[in-house]
Order: C-alpha cells, then structure tokens, then sequence
C-alpha cells in the first residue's frame, strides 16, 4: 500500500476544504530570477496535507502552475519537454479533442485566456472575507517585495448563501460536491460509493497513481510524468475550467418540460441530474427526496446501477450515471476505474432565489477544478467521451443534458415504465446551460517540487 | 465455429505482403499510401460493396519487441491484415467485394503475394481463403443483425424520438392519427446508405494527437 507524507503533498490535491470564500490569483512571471525568489517566499506558506488536529485555519494557499509558467522558471529542457503533450499544449489547443467548440471556443472566454500569459494559478480559500483579504494583501507584498510576478487578474468565489448560511448549492439548484473518489494512503474520511468496487460488490479506494503522480496506478504502472522522478512524485495535474451558467435558460426551460412531463418539474430536474435537488441519490430514492437519506454518509453514494439497466429510476443520460457509471458499463465497474477524477468547484456570481428574475448574461457559475494524474485519460477522456457523447451509454451522439455542448439540437431521454408518474419523456432542442469561458491545464507540484523551482535546481540527469 | 457468431461472420485474412528490394518505394509503402487515401463514408469501398458493419485494414510490417520478459521474434514476412465484421455467408461476401470494388481490391491486393486479380471471381474467394486465419475475437457493437436491420434499426430509433419529442402530450385520438401516418412515412421511406446518416461530430477522436 502507497504510504504517503502529507506535508509533502499540497493540500488542495488532498481534500476539498469546505472554505465557503475563494480568490483564484492568476499570475504572470517574467524574471527567472525573481519569479524564484517567489517562490522561495511562498513556500513556507503552502497548504499542505498535513491534518488540522485543532482546527481549520483561516485561510489556505496553494499554487499551480502552466506549462509556460514552468518555462518561465527556465527548468531544463529535458524536464520540460518530459511533460505530457496535453499539458505542454495547454486547455485552448486541446479544443478539438474537449469538443470546445461553438459557444464554449476560444473566441468567447474571458480575455485573459486568450494572452497566453497565465503562468501561476493561486488559490486562496478562506473563514471569512477579511481572511481572505489578509491572505490576498500578504502574497501581493511577497510579489511586491520579490517583483516576482504580475497579477494578470483573478476570480473571486463564494459558497452560494441562502437565508444567510452558506450553504453546498450551486446556481441551478442542485446540491453539490458529492462523491470525490477515496486513494489509498490518502486519509480522509471514506464512504461506500466513493472508491471502486470490488468484486464482492463492495467498495475500495482508488490506487494512489488515479490521483498522485509518483506512485502505481489502477494498471500497476507509473503515471507518465515529468522527470526527475523527485520532481513528479507528489505533484498532480489540475485542471481548470470557468463554467459560466444560462440559469434564466435553465428555469426557463425545465417549466417548459416540467408542465409536459407527467412525472412534475422537480422530478424532471432530479432525472437530468440524477440527484434531486436536496442530493437525494433519485436512484435510490425514485419518488421524492428523502432529508434523512441524503444526511447518511453511509447510504448518499453508496449506489449502483446494476439493478436500473434500462435507466427508469436513474436515466442512462443523466449528468451523475454519465461522469461516474459505477457498475454500469458491467464488469463490476472495472471499465471506469482509470477514468476517475478528483473535483474541486466554487460558484462565482449573485445567487437569484427561483421565481426572480435573471437572466443569462449576468457573470455566474462554478470556479470548476480537476484533479488526476493524467489529463488525457482522465479528464479529457470524461469530457469528450462521456460529457460530449453518449455511445458508451447507449444514447448515440446524445450529450450530458447539463454540461453538454449542444448548440440547440441536443437531446435527453427519460427512460419510464408503466407508472403514470414515471412516464418515458423526451426533451429536444436543448441549449447550452452551461458555456465554458476560460481555464488551462496546471501542475500543482509538491513541496519538495517547489523548493526544487525556488532553488533552481531541478536536474532531469 | 469461431468464425461465426449468429448471422455474423467474424473474418480475419492475412495476405503476405511482395519483399522486392528494387521497388522504390517499396509495396508495403504502397499499401500504406492507398489505404491512407481510401474514401470513407458512403464512398468507401465496404459501403459501396454489400455486407460490412466493420472492416480494418492494417499493414503490420512484424510483430515488436517490447522488452523484458517477452521474447524477441519475427515474422516471416510483411502482412496485409484484413478484418471484417460481416454478413452471413464467406463466399458471397467475398464476391460482393469482388463484383463491386475490384479496382480497390486490385490495387490494395496488387501489393500480395499470389493475389489472382478480383475480376476472376473464384480464383480471388480461393485466395481470400487460403489467406484466412480463424477468428477468435469480435467488434462487441455488432450484434446479430444484418448491416441493413442495422442501419433500419437505427433510422427508426432517429424517427421514432423525434416522433415522441414532438408529439408526447397530445391527445389519444390526434396522437393515434399522427402515428398512424408516420408509420406510412416510415415504411415508405429507404434505409440509408451505408456510411451515410452519420452526424457531422466537432469533436476529434482516434487523432494522432490523443
């Protein structure tokens, strides 16, 4: 079993951290020297895995940085070049293989992804706002003090609040952030649902190598990664993704499917997702949601599919039976174990209550993050195979009624049986809920990783 | 038989590939560069001929050695591999081929050792079989329907949602109507051409940059 060091590993790559406040700093390094010097200052401060016996902090910080970001320390050649090609491309160039096109292109994100200057992400995730402010004043002095790098700008996100109380919502409603794969050696604690399975049916962590670069995968190998081997191990890729969200589109059409579908709006949402909007697994629970099952960490992702094949309690289209089919495609859902990734996300924008009014072009969504040891296998392969297309579910071109690309002629199947309330249902001419307006493709190195950078003294010989 | 599974043959033939040191370039390279320009869609040569639901054709030049602890060898020769997931009967697939697309088979098979030519029917099935090797393993998708159930499988599902989408809610009597005629429409209408229906993806698969 993979023993980890947890001060050794940034502790963003580790857990989630449940910090309602984030700032995610984009920077642009131009001196070698001093972007170094950065480094060296904003070592100490990290967030590691380390655990929080007494309490959480107030604030966290950690960093990432592009593939040009890497460059712009001047690494060897010989380590820059061992990266993976998807890294070294970058999000924008790997368009055509995301299915980024139309209304998620290039030509419609945000302008400071389309510089190519990013070279550093930092996250900052706080108690409060004045944390936040704190944390965000002191890296401004380091990079004052150092002139290491420039802010280009920077993303603010909040744990949306609803009656004053931060709450796991995100901006159409659903309750978020369920089910993070379990690693083995990474302590945390586990639910059933959140591993794989095992042949018996129940459920393991995931090998350390899905996650951590260093360390066997899910095949018993390596992950391809960057050399030295010193300089990889602990580090991981991230990906990052500013998902904007039509939410006046979204309501506007589920009144629409939900007058026509016998079943009610509410069921109908619960169908697209595959979670009603408490978070109530709709597989488990196919009627209505349940308060006490959702609170149960012992049953809220502890589920499979085995038993719904035909999709009429979770459909085979779904948002959650696409990005994770459990045991769906058979084979005791041995086909999906290199396919998983670590998610972190934060809504940006104004939350508006339902029946207010809003609209589309207000700035809102999820700040949404990816972690895995290989973005090609795991992440891009999610977006284009499972997200973009629905062979692997049987539904043809069909895509994720949520987060697909559809340009207006996407379609979701409710599969249904004979029960009046439960009826097969067809929504066509789908939109785009979700527009994609930015991001790239990071390496959040370890500790050992970054003192390497700081001093100048990554040798690939 | 291995061959066979239900109404689907599982063919896989192996075609020694000419060794002549003076053909510049060499016929491997040939092959290599008409199957790099072989039409596909409704233009390819196996929607043009009756009975393919999949067809690869593959030089493999010899088998490679990866290291410890496999052991190092070689083949014989460079091959043509032809796999295709097919419609019944061997020999009058081979036929259809024969009998539609002879120019590619000539100019892709031209290349082999012992190729007869296609426009001699039976000298091309007797050299097809003599090339044959058994087939162990499937293309899972294709299940035990002909490639015409197939593509009218699959039409009728395209029409069949459609119909649903844009009729679910109607009346009984307005909805038996409506589904009435779309029955007539749907049987009246053809099935697509092999190759053909398929809807343009802006995605890039199987790319050389994956």
């Amino acid at each position: 079993m993979s023993k980890l060091n947890p001060t050794d590993i940034q502790g963003f790559a580790l857990r989630g951290y449940n910090l309602p406040l984030a700032r995610y700093v984009f920077l642009h390094m131009s001196s070698a020297d001093r972007a170094r010097k950065l480094t060296g200052r904003l070592l100490g401060k990290i967030t590691t895995g380390q655990r929080w016996d007494k309490a959480k902090p107030q604030s966290t910080l950690n960093i990432a940085f592009t593939h040009k970001g890497l460059a712009s320390f001047e690494l060897p050649d010989a380590t820059l070049l061992s990266f993976p090609v998807e890294f070294q491309q970058g999000m924008k160039d790997r368009g055509g293989i995301l299915g980024d096109t139309g209304l998620n292109s290039f030509e419609h994100w945000d302008e400071i992804w389309l510089s190519g200057r990013v070279h550093a992400w930092v996250g900052i995730h706080a108690q409060s706002p004045s944390a936040l402010a704190d944390c965000y004043a002191d890296l401004l002095q380091q990079i004052q003090e150092t002139e290491g790098a420039e802010v280009v700008g920077y993303q603010d996100a909040s744990a949306i609040k609803i009656n004053g109380d931060f709450t796991p919502k995100e901006h159409f409603g659903f309750t978020d952030g369920f089910g993070n794969p379990d690693y083995l050696g990474v302590e945390r604690r586990s639910q059933p649902g959140q591993g794989k399975l095992t042949p018996e049916g129940a459920w393991a962590p995931l090998a350390t190598g899905e996650l951590l670069l260093g360390y066997a995968d899910e095949a018993g190998e390596l992950p391809v990664a960057p050399i030295p081997h010193i300089f990889a191990a602990n580090g991981t890729f991230m990906v990052y993704r500013k998902l904007h969200q039509n939410v006046a589109t979204f309501r506007q059409r589920l009144d629409e499917w939900g007058a026509a579908y016998s079943g009610g709006k509410e069921k109908l949402a619960a169908k697209m997702v595959g979670r009603w909007r408490d978070g109530t697994p709709i597989e488990l629970a196919p009627d209505r949601q349940d308060p006490v099952l959702v609170q149960d960490p012992q049953r809220n992702t502890n589920f499979t599919y085995g038993s719904d094949a035909g999709g009429t309690k979770c459909p085979m289209g779904s948002h959650v039976r696409r990005v994770h089919p459990r045991d769906a495609f058979g084979f005791n859902g041995r086909l999906i174990n290199r396919r998983r990734i670590t998610r972190r996300g934060m809504p940006y924008g104004t939350y508006v209550p339902e029946g207010e009014p809003v609209s589309d072009q207000d700035d809102r969504g999820v700040a949404f993050m990816v972690l895995n040891a290989s973005i090609s296998r795991q992440f891009e392969f999610v977006q284009q195979q499972w997200i973009d297309y629905g062979n692997d579910q049987k539904l043809g071109n069909d895509k994720d009624p949520l987060m697909g690309n559809h340009g207006g002629r996407g379609r979701f199947v409710v599969q249904g049986d004979e029960d009046p309330a439960n009826p097969p249902f067809i929504c066509s001419k789908l939109p785009n809920f979700v527009e994609l307006r930015g991001g790239d493709y990071f390496f959040l190195p370890s500790i050992t990783a970054l003192g390497m950078i700081a001093l100048g003294i990554v040798d690939p010989r | 038989m291995a061959n066979q599974s239900g109404s689907v043959y599982g063919l896989t033939i192996l075609s020694p590939i000419i060794d002549d040191q003076k053909a510049v370039p060499s016929h491997d390279l040939q092959i290599r560069k008409y199957l790099a320009e072989l039409p596909v869609g409704v233009d390819s040569p196996f929607a043009l001929a009756p009975g393919t639901h999949l067809a690869r054709l593959v030089v493999m030049d010899d088998v490679i050695y990866v290291g410890m602890p496999a052991c190092e060898e070689h083949l014989k020769s460079k091959y043509l591999v032809f796999e295709s997931n097919c419609d019944g009967d061997l020999e009058s697939y081979l036929a259809g081929l024969a009998k539609t697309v002879p120019h590619h088979l000539d100019a892709i098979w031209g290349h082999c050792v012992g190729y007869p030519g296609a426009r001699d029917v039976d000298a091309f099935i007797g050299y097809m079989k003599a090339c044959q090797i058994e087939t162990t393993f499937y293309f899972a998708a294709v299940n035990d329907k002909s490639v015409l159930q197939t593509l009218r499988a699959l039409q009728t599902q395209r029409a069949v949602a459609d119909f649903i989408s844009e009729h679910q809610g109607h009346d009984p009597a307005h909805l038996q109507q409506e589904f009435t005629g779309f029955m007539q429409k749907l049987d009246s209408t053809p099935a697509p051409r092999p190759g053909a229906g398929n809807i343009e993806r802006d995605i890039k698969t199987g790319g050389r940059n994956e």
